[in-house]
């Protein structure tokens, strides 16, 4: 099954969400006060945008965009740990 | 044009609407919460629920849709082993990123009523 005249329909639609979710975490970096909160913003933003990514993934048909996803989603990961291991050991255990 | 593969078209682009509408309450809720700990509980909505449950609803869209050829199983297979991981990695960072923000003393525990965890340090 063709799937793709409800992703030309759909996936505009859902991306317009997708802009102002990020746009929206994009104001909490800017404005955060304390440096966790802007970790656990761009955190948000980066587990937002791998989606965003799987979903461009299937618009265009192509299947090599997925594996982008799946490291920006490894990459919030590891970007937590090596900031909250700085703020306590103050080194990064390199 | 099977019945199953319209049923699961429609369980794909639910769970993405779902996705959407999660990661739009979560990103309101980070800016509206007082400070960094209440932020956290928005967090995890838009972790889980703004990106588990849409890469579940992509790996369902994936699985039928044709234009992708044989790789459509490739993209379904990852999608669902992403979703897994953010499932098991963000509470594990967000937990690592409270520990250090408590121990650390960045984010001040601004409207409190008790800290149990800063007077069990102090004994």
């Amino acid at each position: 099954m063709n799937t793709q005249w409800i992703l030309d329909i759909y996936v505009p639609i859902i991306s317009i969400v997708f802009i102002i979710a990020v746009t929206l975490y994009i104001v909490r970096v800017l404005k955060g006060p304390t440096i966790p909160d802007m970790v656990l913003s761009i955190d948000c933003l980066g587990y937002d945008l791998a989606v965003f990514i799987g979903l461009l993934s299937l618009y265009y048909g192509t299947s090599f965009l997925i594996i982008g996803s799946l490291m920006i989603a490894l990459w919030a990961f590891i970007f937590d740990v090596y900031v909250s291991k700085y703020f306590i050991k103050k080194e990064l255990g390199e | 044009m099977l019945i199953i593969e319209e049923i699961v078209l429609g369980l794909g682009v639910v769970f993405i609407t779902i996705g959407a509408i999660c990661d739009l309450l979560a990103s309101i809720g980070l800016n509206k919460f007082p400070n960094f700990y209440v932020r956290m509980h928005a967090a995890t909505i838009g972790t889980i629920g703004g990106a588990v449950i849409p890469l579940i609803g992509v790996g369902l869209i994936a699985l039928i849709s044709d234009q992708l050829g044989t790789y459509k199983y490739m993209v379904f297979g990852v999608s669902i082993i992403t979703a897994l991981l953010i499932m098991i990695a963000s509470p594990t960072g967000t937990h690592i990123l409270a520990n250090a923000a408590h121990k650390a003393k960045l984010a001040p525990v601004q409207p409190k009523v008790v800290d149990k965890l800063e007077e069990a340090e102090e004994k």
